[in-house]
């Protein structure tokens, strides 16, 4: 039982950590190489990789899609630790309009633009921190989206998550007040109920010991008296 | 419509919200009275003079500030999706 509730547990928690991983922005730091547009089919599973930038696009079988190429900075540690080693990376540029995951994103065109404007080469690039969200899996053809783009003069660069920072400390404050609120509701309108039924049952049972003394009392009047 | 749905879905949620936290929120207020009256009463006091004494401190909890304040439910969350399409849009 123990077991179970344990494996339950780490499935929860492996499920909330992962749409988390997910959804939540995160940084890193690229060299944009080139950018280009390609016809994607949507209709099978995969489609959960892609964004519905408006109504129109979730009926749609396929669409262009803009995607940005570039060289990136190695992470270790969910991005917190920089390696010197590079790998490519290639982020779709798409919209989310007012739909999960809540970026509200609309400017596709123009971040495309930015993109193209920092193109740089190897032999003298241009580095900058490139803001996504989502998992880039060859696969599944999965790309992370991009949400935002800015130059940096310095590749070692420190990077705060502001956002993330801010988003745990209130999820942590509403889990804490969830909490409190359903003590609150435990104390004040389950125990008592849960006390009066209770009373209310010793009181039954209370009654049918009474009513057994009656009707044994009763039979005792055919008994025969003590005899002497 | 993508936008009449996150309105009217979050809408509803907020309510959900926003009625949780009321309820909550007098709760806690009518169970502070009552320790209140009984750490003023040690004797367990008169039953009637309790009510009325809970009665007439949520009546004052219910015309202060407080409870008006709840309806920030609804704006914070308004103002931070405006921050946000704003932020991540602007140029």
């Amino acid at each position: 039982m123990r077991k179970i509730k344990m494996t339950f547990r780490i499935i929860v928690f492996l499920l909330i950590g992962g749409v988390l991983h997910y959804a939540l922005p995160q940084h890193d730091v690229v060299r944009v190489v080139n950018t280009y547009q390609e016809r994607q089919d949507l209709n099978d599973w995969t489609r959960i990789f892609w964004a519905s930038p408006d109504d129109q696009s979730a009926t749609l079988i396929n669409r262009d899609v803009q995607f940005i190429q570039t060289v990136k900075k190695r992470t270790m540690l969910l991005g917190f630790i920089q390696r010197d080693a590079t790998e490519v990376m290639v982020y779709r540029n798409e919209d989310t309009g007012w739909g999960w995951p809540f970026y509200f994103k609309f400017d596709t065109a123009n971040l495309q633009t930015e993109a193209d404007d920092l193109s740089s080469t190897a032999q003298d690039p241009q580095w900058a921190v490139m803001t996504h969200y989502g998992w880039r899996n060859e696969y599944f053809s999965a790309f992370p989206n991009a949400v935002a783009i800015r130059p940096i003069d310095n590749p070692n660069v420190t990077i705060i998550p502001w956002f993330n920072i801010f988003f745990f400390i209130a999820l942590m404050a509403a889990i804490l007040f969830i909490r409190a609120m359903w003590l609150q509701f435990r104390e004040r309108s389950v125990d008592p109920l849960l006390d009066a039924a209770e009373h209310q049952f010793d009181e039954m049972q209370a009654e049918v010991s009474e009513q057994k003394g009656k009707i044994s009392r009763w039979f005792g009047t055919w008994r025969a008296k003590d005899k002497r | 419509m993508g936008f009449i749905k996150l309105v009217i879905f979050g809408f509803i949620g907020l309510t959900v919200i926003y009625f949780s936290v009321s309820i909550y929120s007098r709760s806690v207020r009518k169970e502070r009275l009552e320790d209140e009256f009984d750490a003023e009463n040690p004797d367990g006091g008169d039953e009637g003079a309790r009510d009325a004494f809970v009665a007439e401190g949520l009546k004052a909890y219910d015309a202060s500030i407080r409870p008006k304040l709840i309806g920030l439910v609804y704006v914070v969350p308004t103002l931070a999706i405006g921050t946000i399409v704003y932020m991540i849009n602007a140029n």
